[in-house]
């Protein structure tokens, strides 16, 4: 067993006098491929910004690597490599693909502060750009401006943003939300050509997806851990057909 | 103490007229979300016509006053059908401070042209420019009855907000727009009068302030800028928060200028910028309506 | 031969319409322009030998709209206080002239420098706010200058203007004649170093940093970015470029006056740049040049006239040409492009 990268420990959150999440536990290791999910307002999305830091915790500890950063703010916890990409496409809309990656690895490198630097002369950055445009597929639109790209291209986009700052423990907060069924399998392609070693957390919606990515399941209901496991113990466990998987239960069998 | 007293009458009355002239201005920013930095030009363009209307025609002073904001409003609201119904919305700011920057230079070369570019006066009716008897002390007329108008103004449209069909229609649009018209409130019939609206209580301050704000050729540039600190202030779309704004600040101006002319508008800038810091979204952002 | 061109299969044609030209690369597009500028004003010396004084001006400003372009263009910053800049840098130089130090490019170095740490200390303060907020807290501190100006009398001159600003030659080698040779050949150099770097900076990390924290600031974030200490960063180099040209007016005219720190000379270098365009330096030069050369023009006759013009074109511009002249041309190239074969 090696050692966490990630370790939540008892983390809840109060908003008032409504617990929306409570004594959660979770580790994720080098290399994981863990999928977090639950029915709607079982507190996800609240659970990923107290690992991001975009909320503080009432309770409870995240380590990164050992090291307690639940004070840290968000800024500072992407710099040590825990990032996660947005579940609505959050892009410059008039840059291109290149600008994007090129600006995500030069933030990586704390190089944003050259003014008298070129961009298209900064040592390895073309290499390093061209890699991940041929990772995620996106070579033929490198120099298109964002906003003309296509909702399923905006998405690996993306994802080879938040890969381009070589996180430690990657978080993708729905990656497949609004991509049309029949092109969800290239971003499946693209999760994985992601690095072997990567710790990655996925909070997703489309079962599909989540029985193929994953090796390991957490659900969450009502703010707390529910119960985690391999996907057949998941598919299989009464608790979750009970508040989650339900109606739906056959998807989990198809998988 | 003679001075103290001086520097409160004088100015609450400076405060009250930026007050009226602002408030329109606040309204239109909290619910259009529109900088409209052509504001000051039609208090210019209504000092002007009263100018004209009072010494050309020999217009008794209220009937020019009554007449000339009507008149105003009347000018204003094709402009808001044709200009600026097209730069509604926060995400327009630059669009919104150069059109309405064209639109001042125009009007400033307008008016010069017709009325000519120099300082133009408003004669005050005798009622006016006696003083009035207040118990021990005295207080210029025209001063009483700017303060007067002022409080009406503040009183008027407090009520209007807050106690008329048109005051819950116009905080819904402000509140949530898109919900405003899903519930069937007509914005743009809204927006147009409640721009007549801000244009007439420039139009009135104009003209009841060519006292303390002079009639001059470049009016329209030289006090849009008081204008924008009250409503930065005083917090966009509040009019409570507009009138404490305009009062502090109108007093603050005084009692510099009284107390240490030379230092010019020193103390005006540095208190909006103190204040400011301190409160970005003004002081009554969000308090009242 | 030929019919069997023209006669080329539909598929064929359609390919050609649609395949746009590659556009030249950005380096070689930023050397054409600075070799226009600098052939254009060269051919003005040439063409206006008797408005020399106007066109040093005219130079000197294109410097100033320029450093409102970084902020405004490059970082989205709406400000009504580049003034507050540029007379900074003009006052540090003029009374550095009369007291200190008479080299010209040392003149210009502490404009620079003071227009910089003036805006590294008003940046930090003011650029929290938005907006509204955002406007008016630049103008204060505009008003705030330029009434200490007024009042440090003993130092600046107050309101009769700083004067006895008399700089040594340039190099040691060229003496400021009385026709403005030199002024307008200082002035046209210190404008076309400063394009280069502007041109250098923008397209450089930083730059492409700037333009992210324009776009969405919150992304930046994300990345791992400080939004706000870029935008402290951006409006310090635009207050270097201010008070540079606040330094080259002072030095080639010789006197600074409170008009330098003026609400109006604010909002005047915003309708020049918007007039041009903002976000690609070019931009600057042109409006600069329209608008003062206009402004020579008409309002030599009324200046009225002169604002009823002004006036109509930039509501014109907002509501028909939102890209300033620059951003027409190149949607007329655009078509002509298309067009083209």
């Amino acid at each position: 067993m090696t050692a966490a990268l990630l370790q939540v420990e008892r983390l809840s959150k109060n908003f008032g006098g409504l617990q929306v999440s409570a004594d959660i536990d979770m580790e994720l290791h080098p290399g994981d491929r863990c999928a977090l999910i639950g029915p709607n307002g079982a507190g996800k999305t609240t659970f990923v910004n107290l690992v991001t830091g975009v909320l503080s915790p009432t309770a409870g500890t995240v380590r990164l690597e050992g090291r307690d950063i639940t004070g840290l703010s968000a800024q500072a916890r992407v710099r040590l490599g825990l990032v996660r990409s947005f579940q609505v496409a959050r892009l410059f809309r008039s840059m291109t693909v290149r600008e994007h990656l090129e600006l995500a690895i030069l933030q990586r490198e704390r190089r944003t502060w050259a003014l008298f630097a070129s961009v298209g002369r900064t040592r390895g950055l073309a290499g390093e750009v061209a890699g991940l445009l041929a990772t995620m597929g996106l070579g033929a639109v490198a120099d298109t401006a964002v906003g003309q790209l296509a909702y399923g291209q905006q998405r690996l986009l993306e994802i080879a943003l938040a890969l381009a700052l070589k996180p430690k423990v990657l978080i993708l907060d729905e990656p497949a939300a609004g991509v049309p069924h029949s092109e969800s399998q290239r971003i499946l392609d693209a999760l994985d050509r992601l690095p072997p070693d990567l710790a990655v957390l996925m909070i997703e919606h489309d079962m599909d997806l989540v029985f193929r990515f994953a090796r390991r399941i957490i659900v969450l209901a009502q703010g707390r851990l529910l119960c985690s496991g391999s996907a057949a113990d998941i598919a299989a466990d009464e608790r979750v057909r009970e508040v989650y998987l339900g109606s739906r239960g056959h998807a989990a069998h198809r998988a | 103490m003679q001075t103290v007293y001086g520097i409160v009458i004088d100015g609450i009355a400076y405060g009250m007229i930026l007050f009226i002239i602002s408030v329109g201005l606040s309204v239109t920013l909290g619910l259009m979300r529109v900088v409209n930095l052509a504001h000051g030009a039609f208090a210019m363009v209504a000092g002007y016509l009263a100018s004209y209307a009072v010494q050309a025609m020999g217009v008794p002073y209220l009937v020019a006053l009554l007449a000339v904001v009507a008149l105003t409003v009347a000018l204003a609201l094709p402009l808001e059908r044709l200009l600026y119904r097209r730069i509604y919305g926060s995400a327009n700011e630059l669009a919104q401070v150069l059109l309405t920057i064209g639109l001042t230079f125009v009007v400033v070369a307008s008016v010069n042209y017709i009325f000519g570019p120099t300082l133009k006066r408003i004669p005050l009716p005798e009622f006016l420019t006696g003083t009035v008897d207040l118990g021990p002390k005295e207080i210029p007329a025209h001063r009483a009855f700017v303060i007067v108008v002022g409080v009406a103004a503040l009183l008027g449209l407090w009520g209007l907000l807050e106690r008329t069909d048109f005051g819950i229609r116009l905080r819904a649009a402000v509140e949530n727009p898109e919900m405003a018209a899903a519930l069937g409130i007509r914005t743009e019939r809204l927006y147009a009068i409640t721009f007549g609206l801000g244009v007439g209580l420039a139009a009135l301050g104009g003209v009841l302030g060519a006292e303390l704000l002079p009639l001059e050729p470049y009016y329209a540039l030289r006090y849009i800028v008081l204008f924008l600190a009250v409503v930065a202030v005083g917090g966009a779309g509040s009019i409570f928060g507009s009138a404490a704004a305009a009062l502090s600040l109108g007093i603050i101006d005084t009692a510099g200028k009284y107390l240490y002319p030379s230092f010019g508008e020193f103390f005006f800038y540095a208190a909006i910028m103190i204040i400011l810091f301190r409160w970005p979204h003004g002081f009554f952002q969000g308090k009242s309506a | 031969m030929t019919a069997a061109v023209t006669k080329a299969p539909a598929g064929a044609t359609a390919a050609a319409i649609t395949a746009i030209p590659p556009r030249p690369s950005r380096a070689f597009r930023d050397a054409v322009a600075v070799a226009l500028i600098a052939g254009g004003g060269l051919a003005a010396y040439w063409i206006f030998p008797e408005d020399l004084g106007l066109l040093t001006r005219i130079l000197a400003t294109c410097l100033y709209v320029l450093s409102l372009d970084l902020v405004l263009g490059f970082c989205g910053i709406a400000t009504l206080g580049q003034a507050a800049l540029f007379g900074t840098g003009a006052y540090a130089a003029g009374i550095a002239a009369v007291h200190l130090v008479a080299d010209p490019i040392l003149l210009l170095v502490v404009g620079g420098v003071a227009g910089g740490l003036m805006a590294l200390a008003t940046g930090a303060l003011v650029l929290r706010a938005h907006g509204l907020t955002l406007l008016m807290l630049t103008i204060a501190v505009t008003q705030l200058l330029q009434e200490l100006a007024n009042k440090l009398r003993w130092l600046t001159g107050g309101s009769d203007g700083l004067s006895g600003v008399e700089p040594d030659p340039v190099l040691g080698l060229f003496r400021f004649d009385m026709y403005g040779r030199t002024s307008y050949l200082f002035a046209l150099a210190v404008l076309v170093v400063g394009v280069v770097v502007a041109q250098r900076i923008v397209r450089s990390p930083f730059g492409l940093a700037c333009r992210g924290v324009k776009e969405d600031p919150l992304r930046v974030a994300a990345l791992g970015g400080s939004p706000r200490g870029h935008l402290v960063g951006m409006y310090t180099v635009s207050g270097v470029f201010a008070g540079v040209a606040g330094a080259l007016t002072a030095v080639t005219s010789g006197i600074v006056g409170l008009d330098s720190l003026s609400f109006t000379w604010s909002a005047e270098a915003l309708v020049m740049l918007v007039l041009g365009g903002a976000g690609h330096l070019y931009g600057a030069v042109v409006g600069t040049v329209a608008f003062m050369g206009v402004h020579h023009v008409l309002a030599s006759t009324n200046p009225f006239h002169w604002m009823l013009f002004i006036g109509l074109f930039l509501m014109a511009i907002v509501l028909f040409a939102p890209g300033g002249i620059t951003g027409g041309v190149a949607r007329i190239a655009g078509l002509v492009r298309r067009r083209a074969p």
